[in-house]
C-alpha cells in the first residue's frame, strides 16, 4: 500500500521575526538612545550611594586596613605557610585574570566572528576586563609582603649586577600580565572615543569638561572613523592570541614544576577554558545588573542577548567538563603514587566537599538547566547561575593551589593550609571591584551607542518564500 | 578672484547626503573640498568618496618589530650581558625566547596601533573646530568649500535633495 501524504487543513502561518524582540531590529533615533544611555548614567538613587558607601567601607577595612596590618606584622598573620606559600593570594589572581578573559571574548572574539548579538554589552565585558586585572594585580601585591620592594621585578641591574632571569615563568606571567593590562585599557579606550564625544555633546559644567578632555577633540570625520576602525580591526585580531597567552602562562607557573597535580601538558588550554568559564558567567551576572538597575538599560539589554550568554555559558561549560576530564584520566591512570594521593586528597580529604562544589557549581547546574531557553531568557535565573558557576570556578583555583599543595613528595611538610587575613582581603578586593565598576557605571556611557546604532543600520528584514527573516549586511 | 566659503550641510539620513556628496562634484566641488562628519562610521563605499589612506598599519607594524627587537634584548641580550652559568644550562634558551619575543612583539603591536590612531588623527586636539553637536545625535554632515558666488545655487541643489540646514561653518569649542 502506498502511503499519500495528507494535504494540510490550513497552510502555516506566516513566520515574522518579532521587531520588538530584537534590538537591531528595533531602532530608535539616535538622539533619543544617546539621552536614555545619558539618563541612565546620570540618575543617581539614594540607594546608589548608600552602596557605594557600604562597599567604599567594605574597602577601607578590608582591604586597605587589613593590608596595611599585613604590611606592619609581615606575612605571618597571614595562612600561607610551608608547604601552601601561595594560599588565597594566588587563587584570587588567577581567578581574577581568568575574569578578565570575557572582556576580550566578547568584544574581540565575537567582533572578528560578527557576531551581532554582542554589540550592546561590549563595553561592559570590556571594563571587566581591565578592572579584573587590577585585582589581580592587586592580589600579587598582597602576596609580596614587603610591597615597597616590588621594583625588585622590573629589569633593571641590582647591586650585584645580576639582572632579573626571564627564564622563569613567573617573570613571563609578569610581562604578559602588563601586555595584557595595557592592551585591554587601550582596547576599552578605542571604541569610547565616539561615546565620550556624544557625552560632551550633551554635558554642563564639570562632566562637560571631563569629556571634553577624554574625547580628545574627536568629531567623526571621515578621516578618524578609518583611522579608529583600522586600530579597532587590529586590537580585535592581536588582542586574542595575547588572550591566550596570558592565561596559559599562569598555567605554566603551575605546569612548569614537577609537583603532583601541577605536571601536566594541558593546563594551558584547561586554564584559558577556566577562564572563560567564570568570566562569561561573570558578564552574564553584569549585564543582568546593569538591565535591573540602571535606567533605561532594558531597552538595550533584552532578553535575546540573555539567551545568548546562556547558550555561550554552556558550551563553555562543555568544554571546561572536557578538560577536567582529560586532565584528571591521565593522572588518575598514570600510577603516580603521590599524585593518587592527591586525587584521593582531593575527592576524600577534608576539602572534599570543594572539590564536588566545583562539579556540581561547574558542570551538574549548567547542564542541567542552560539548556533550557526560558531558564536562559530568565534574568534571575541567569544571575544565579552566573554566581554559582563562579563560586565553582574559585573553588576549582582553591583546589589546585594550596589544596594541591598540601600533598607533595615530602610527606613530612604535609599541612592543610587555613587563610586568615586573606579571607578580609579577599572580601576588599572584592569590593573595590564592583566599587570602581559602580563608579565607572556614572561616568562612562557602559552601552557603546554608536556601535548599536551601526548594528541598526546594517539589519532589515527579508522575505524568504513564506517567511521573513532576519539579515544583517555587510557596512564593515 | 572670490573668496571661498565653506559651508555645513546636515542631513538626517545616509541616502540624501550620498546624492548631495555627487551633486557638489558635479556643481565643482572636488572631494578634497568636502568633509563628511557622522556619529557612526560610514565607509567610502558607502559614501562614494575616495579612499581614505591610514597609517595606522604600518606604525603597528613598525611596533611590532620594535617590540620584538627588545624582547630579544630582553631574552638573550640581557643573558650575553650578565652571563650566570647554572647547572649547563644554555645561556640562551628557546622556548622562554619564543614567550618574551612574542609578549613584546604584541605589546609593540598594539602600543603602536593606539599611538598610531593618535598621531593620524592629530589627537588630542581641542583647538576650536567645525561642528555641531546633532552629528552626534546621528546626523549626518557635508563640510564643503565653495566659491562665494555659488553659495545660492549649491544651496538650492542642497534644499532639493532635503537638507534639514546649511549654516556657515564657523569653529567652535568642541
Amino acid at each position: 500500500m502506498v502511503a499519500t501524504a495528507e494535504p494540510l487543513e490550513q497552510a502555516h502561518p506566516i513566520e515574522t521575526e518579532d521587531p520588538h524582540e530584537h534590538l537591531m531590529l528595533d531602532p530608535r533615533p539616535r538622539g533619543e538612545m544617546n539621552s536614555m544611555v545619558m539618563d541612565g548614567m546620570q540618575t543617581t538613587s539614594w540607594k546608589f550611594w548608600v552602596v557605594a558607601g557600604f562597599l567604599g567601607l567594605i574597602v577601607l577595612t578590608c582591604l586597605l586596613i587589613s593590608w596595611g596590618y599585613l604590611i606592619a606584622e609581615g606575612l605571618g598573620v597571614a595562612g600561607v605557610n610551608r608547604p601552601s606559600y601561595w594560599g588565597i593570594f594566588l587563587v584570587n589572581t588567577v581567578y581574577w585574570i581568568g575574569i578578565s578573559h570575557a572582556g576580550t571574548f566578547v568584544s574581540a572574539l565575537l567582533r572578528v566572528m560578527k557576531a551581532e548579538f554582542r554589540r550592546p554589552f561590549t563595553r561592559a565585558a570590556e571594563l571587566m576586563t581591565t578592572f579584573g586585572l587590577i585585582q589581580a594585580g592587586i592580589s600579587i601585591f598582597l602576596h609580596m609582603g614587603r610591597v615597597w620592594l616590588a621594583y625588585w621585578l622590573f629589569p633593571y641591574p641590582n647591586v650585584r649586577t645580576l639582572w632579573p632571569n626571564f627564564h622563569s615563568p613567573l617573570g613571563w606571567d609578569f610581562l604578559a600580565i602588563n601586555t595584557y593590562l595595557m592592551a585591554s585599557t587601550m582596547y576599552l579606550f578605542l571604541p569610547l572615543i565616539p561615546d565620550l564625544a556624544m557625552a560632551r555633546d550633551r554635558s554642563k559644567g564639570w562632566r562637560k569638561l571631563f569629556y571634553r578632555i577624554l574625547s580628545l577633540g574627536f568629531r567623526g570625520t571621515e578621516g578618524e572613523w578609518t583611522h579608529l576602525r583600522t586600530a579597532m580591526t587590529i586590537f580585535a585580531w592581536a588582542i586574542i592570541p595575547v588572550m591566550f597567552s596570558v592565561h596559559t602562562i599562569v598555567a605554566w607557573d603551575f605546569a612548569a614544576a614537577t609537583r603532583p597535580g601541577w605536571a601536566s601538558t594541558i593546563f594551558g588550554p584547561y586554564f584559558v577554558i577556566g577562564a572563560l568559564q567564570s568570566g562569561i558567567a561573570a558578564v552574564g551576572m553584569v549585564v543582568v545588573l546593569v538591565r535591573a538597575r540602571m535606567k533605561n538599560m532594558k531597552y538595550f539589554i533584552r532578553p535575546e542577548h540573555l539567551d545568548a550568554l546562556g547558550k555561550l555559558m554552556l558550551v563553555v561549560s562543555m568544554i571546561w567538563a572536557y578538560f577536567f576530564f582529560n586532565d584528571y584520566m591521565v593522572q588518575w591512570y598514570g600510577g603516580d603514587k603521590f599524585t593518587q594521593m592527591l586525587l584521593e586528597f582531593h575527592e576524600k580529604g577534608p576539602m572534599g566537599w570543594m572539590w564536588f562544589g566545583m562539579l556540581i557549581c561547574n558542570v551538574a547546574i549548567p547542564f542541567l538547566t542552560l539548556w533550557n531557553k526560558k531558564i536562559r531568557r530568565n534574568p534571575a535565573m541567569l544571575f544565579t547561575i552566573g554566581l554559582l558557576i563562579n563560586v565553582g570556578m574559585w573553588f576549582e583555583r582553591y583546589i589546585i593551589i594550596p589544596v594541591s599543595l598540601t600533598i607533595n613528595r615530602m610527606p613530612f611538610t604535609w599541612k592543610l593550609y587555613f587563610p586568615r587575613v586573606e579571607i578580609l582581603l579577599s572580601i576588599g578586593t572584592l569590593a573595590f571591584f564592583v566599587l570602581i565598576y559602580l563608579i565607572a557605571s556614572r561616568l562612562i556611557p557602559l552601552v557603546p551607542v554608536w556601535e548599536v546604532q551601526e548594528g541598526q543600520v546594517a539589519h532589515g528584514l527579508r522575505k524568504v518564500g513564506k517567511a521573513e527573516v532576519k539579515t544583517v549586511s555587510e557596512i564593515e | 578672484m572670490s573668496e571661498t566659503k565653506t559651508f555645513l550641510a546636515l542631513f538626517a539620513d545616509i541616502d540624501p547626503a550620498v546624492e548631495a556628496i555627487d551633486s557638489l562634484r558635479e556643481h565643482g566641488v572636488s572631494d578634497d573640498q568636502m568633509n563628511v562628519i557622522s556619529g557612526i562610521p560610514l565607509t567610502d563605499r558607502i559614501l562614494g568618496r575616495p579612499r581614505v589612506w591610514s597609517n595606522v598599519p604600518r606604525l603597528a607594524l613598525g611596533g611590532a618589530l620594535a617590540g620584538l627587537l627588545l624582547g630579544t634584548f630582553l631574552a638573550a641580550g640581557i643573558t650575553n650581558l650578565y652571563p650566570l652559568k647554572i647547572g649547563g644550562q644554555g645561556l640562551v634558551n628557546g622556548a622562554p625566547t619564543v614567550v618574551l619575543i612574542f609578549e613584546m612583539t604584541m605589546l609593540g603591536l598594539l602600543a603602536s596601533t593606539f599611538i598610531g590612531v593618535f598621531l593620524d588623527s592629530t589627537f588630542p586636539s581641542y583647538k576650536p573646530k567645525e561642528y555641531i553637536p546633532e552629528i552626534s545625535d546621528g546626523k549626518i554632515a557635508i563640510l564643503y568649500s565653495i566659491p562665494e558666488e555659488k553659495e545660492s545655487e549649491v544651496g538650492d541643489m542642497l534644499n532639493s535633495l532635503g537638507v534639514q540646514s546649511i549654516t556657515s561653518a564657523e569653529k567652535h569649542q568642541l
